[in-house]
């Protein structure tokens, strides 16, 4: 044998690297990725009190913050969706995808259209809004059967990055280089007594009500058949195929489901901020997102909460700890890296994210409370 | 006929630089499996790095007065680039020893994260230390407007043409690395087999190591070179790496070779599809992207790549 021979690998048929089997991506045996366990009577007692209160704290942050600030949470309580659709397409169905930016943007920019060009009420564009970006997700979702693993994370971040300049060529949709005021925004009906000081209160309310229905009709389709066929397809591809489940079916579905979860934080976003521009759906928007989903834990949908927490907490810190330090703007300027190293780190702390973390720790206190 | 040749000669000059990218992405995948996505970032950052020595000493720079101890600033060009490069070597080795060696055996999922996790953090420290206005790194060759040789009534500008010799220079250098070296040796074992490459004595993670080290390099000479034409800021390779994946994909991406063909044949559409089919300049980066999906999707093993047998 030359040398010349060894200098393309496997052109003797012997592979390259080792092909990773899909087993291994998303190993379900790992306690972090099979979501909490079935819980007890009084465990699911406590958890079901905290959620309500947690609920109920929701609903009343109005009245302690003001509406500048209340716009910042809501915008961001909104973008949870968008990390609910990484949660559901990486996490549970095995898709790993970089570009849920492009599909914030989609909801967005169809938002604007139905409540400016046709003039439909909020709730109807809203529902098609996720229609729509749903379908944009099922279409790119469809190649998502021959495209696997690590090139599928190629081919989104491909889409996040021309997304934008995609964008600015449908001026009438996107407003073009400089975007676009949405004109039909929401204001609190008469009934509510909420005058115009409260605008932001009532559209923060709107947009609550619609999270907190994602979240539970999201949860809904996870636990059902669907759930358990896309878990199955994301496990062992071959296995799932041979017992039955349809693979274009539960892959382009998985993928329309979780874009259009993204597409509706897009859309409330629009509601939020009446104003819509290519410019906030970069490729670090889909950065973020997929930073938060891992960072939250992307075997479960709590994840996407933990994850939006990250969000709000991060900055919140940067600011405090800048003001204290004499940077009022914060001790960086770019709070991003904050998110960049949590990744890093949190790669080799939990796999799980924050899920795995906080059961993991759990475990370990009833271990050791059984041992005494 | 002068703006056909004109648009070819510009898109060879971007697909020399997408190339050297995209042979960096190609070493790290025929190694480790793993696509890089902070690829584009290290080398922005070598890019800053070497910038620093180009620029006079005592300049309002950030992070030059950390090279105050350096003396004889400004470096000449080709000198700054080259720190810029030996930067990249040690940022490498770096990354491979400290973040990716530890995960050997996990999933591709976690070094998809590291990896955007690196891309997130280094892309935000650039624009922290030194902020998004772009910067012009000095071109280590004549870039006067009346620097070129009229070809047929195109220009054919010194810097392409130094652009080109340099990238086929280090191509050179990288064959011969991997033909006549011991380490390229033991790097093509690897590559080829990496079990049966230990068994026989190989050291496989430091060789990886090397890997990393000449593929940052790599990149860091792209990002040097690119820069003496657009400006250095702390987003641009992102864009550049987009079309280096699309390169290295369409080659194959096992193969150093389709990745310089990728390049070439990206840097052309780039500058020829736009011009002759009507796709607006601003979306130049759709044809790359279309053809990567559909060699994925048609022939996931590029042009020159290695077809691999699936277990299931």
């Amino acid at each position: 044998m030359t040398a010349s021979d060894l200098s393309e690998p496997g052109s003797r048929g012997s592979p390259g690297p080792a092909p990773i089997p899909d087993d291994e991506l998303f190993p379900s045996t790992h306690p972090a990725l099979q979501g909490p366990a079935p819980a007890s009577g009084t465990a699911r007692l406590r958890r079901r009190i905290l959620g309500g209160a947690v609920l109920v704290a929701l609903v009343a942050l109005p009245a302690v913050v003001d509406q500048l600030a209340l716009r910042q949470y809501a915008s961001l309580m909104v973008l949870s969706l968008g990390v609910l659709g990484v949660v559901v397409a990486t996490g549970h169905a095995g898709l790993i995808s970089l570009g849920h930016g492009a599909f914030v943007g989609i909801g967005a920019f169809s938002m604007g259209w139905f409540l400016d060009a046709r003039g439909w009420p909020f709730v109807v564009s809203l529902v098609a809004s996720f229609l729509v970006t749903g379908a944009f997700g099922w279409l790119l979702g469809l190649p998502a059967l021959r495209i696997k693993g690590i090139y599928l994370a190629l081919v989104t971040f491909g889409v996040a990055v021309v997304f934008p300049s995609l964008a600015r060529r449908f001026p009438s949709i996107t407003g073009g280089t400089s975007g676009r005021p949405v004109e039909t925004t929401m204001e609190p009906p008469s009934w509510t007594g909420l005058g115009e000081d409260h605008v932001v209160t009532w559209r923060y309310w709107f947009c609550l009500l619609v999270c907190v229905l994602a979240f539970v009709g999201t949860r809904n389709v996870l636990i059902g058949r669907m759930g358990r066929a896309m878990e199955a397809v994301r496990d062992n591809e071959a296995a799932a195929a041979t017992f039955g489940v349809d693979l274009v079916r539960v892959k382009a579905g998985a993928f329309g489901l979780s874009a259009g979860l993204a597409g509706l934080a897009g859309a409330l976003q629009a509601v939020l901020f009446p104003f819509v521009s290519h410019e906030q759906f970069d490729v670090f928007l889909s950065l973020r997102l997929y930073a938060a989903a891992v960072l939250g834990g992307v075997g479960h949908l709590v994840g996407a909460i933990y994850g939006v927490v990250a969000l709000i907490i991060v900055p919140t810190v940067n600011e405090t700890v800048g003001g204290l330090v004499g940077r009022p703007d914060g001790l960086l300027r770019n709070d991003v890296i904050v998110f960049g190293i949590g990744l890093i780190a949190l790669t080799f702390v939990s796999a799980g994210g924050a899920v795995g973390l906080f059961q993991r720790l759990a475990e370990r206190r009833r271990r050791a409370r059984t041992a005494n | 006929m002068d703006l056909l040749l004109q648009r070819v000669f510009d898109g060879l000059f971007n697909g020399a630089i997408y190339a050297s990218l995209a042979i960096a992405i190609v070493v790290i995948y025929r190694a480790t499996g793993i696509l890089n996505f902070a690829q584009g970032e290290l080398a922005t950052l070598s890019g800053y790095i070497g910038y620093l020595f180009a620029v006079p000493a005592g300049a309002a720079v950030a992070g030059a007065e950390l090279l105050s101890f350096v003396p004889g600033r400004p470096w000449p060009v080709p000198l700054a680039i080259a720190a810029a490069v030996l930067f990249g070597v040690v940022v490498g080795a770096t990354v491979e020893r400290l973040l990716i060696r530890p995960l050997e055996g996990r999933s591709e999922l976690a070094i998809v994260n590291v990896s955007i996790g690196l891309l997130i953090a280094v892309n935000a420290l650039v624009a922290e230390i030194w902020t998004t206005n772009p910067r012009r790194f000095p071109s280590p060759f004549p870039s006067d407007p009346d620097d070129f040789v009229p070809v047929l009534g195109a220009r054919l500008r010194y810097q392409s043409l130094g652009v080109w010799a340099t990238v086929l220079v280090v191509l050179a250098l990288l064959g011969l690395f991997l033909q006549r070296t011991k380490v390229g040796l033991a790097f093509r074992a690897i590559t080829s087999n990496r079990a049966s490459a230990e068994l026989v004595g190989v050291r496989a993670s430091r060789i990886l190591m090397v890997g990393w080290a000449v593929a940052a390099a790599l990149g860091a000479l792209a990002a040097a070179l690119v820069s003496g034409v657009v400006f250095l800021e702390p987003s641009l390779m992102i864009r550049v790496l987009i079309y280096s994946f699309a390169a290295a994909t369409i080659g194959g991406l096992d193969s150093p070779l389709g990745a310089v063909v990728g390049g070439v044949i990206v840097g052309l559409t780039q500058s020829l599809v736009p011009g002759y089919l009507g796709v607006p300049t601003e979306l130049s980066l759709l044809p790359p992207l279309v053809a990567m999906f559909a060699v994925l999707v048609a022939k996931p093993t590029g042009l020159f790549g290695t077809a691999r047998v699936e277990r299931v």
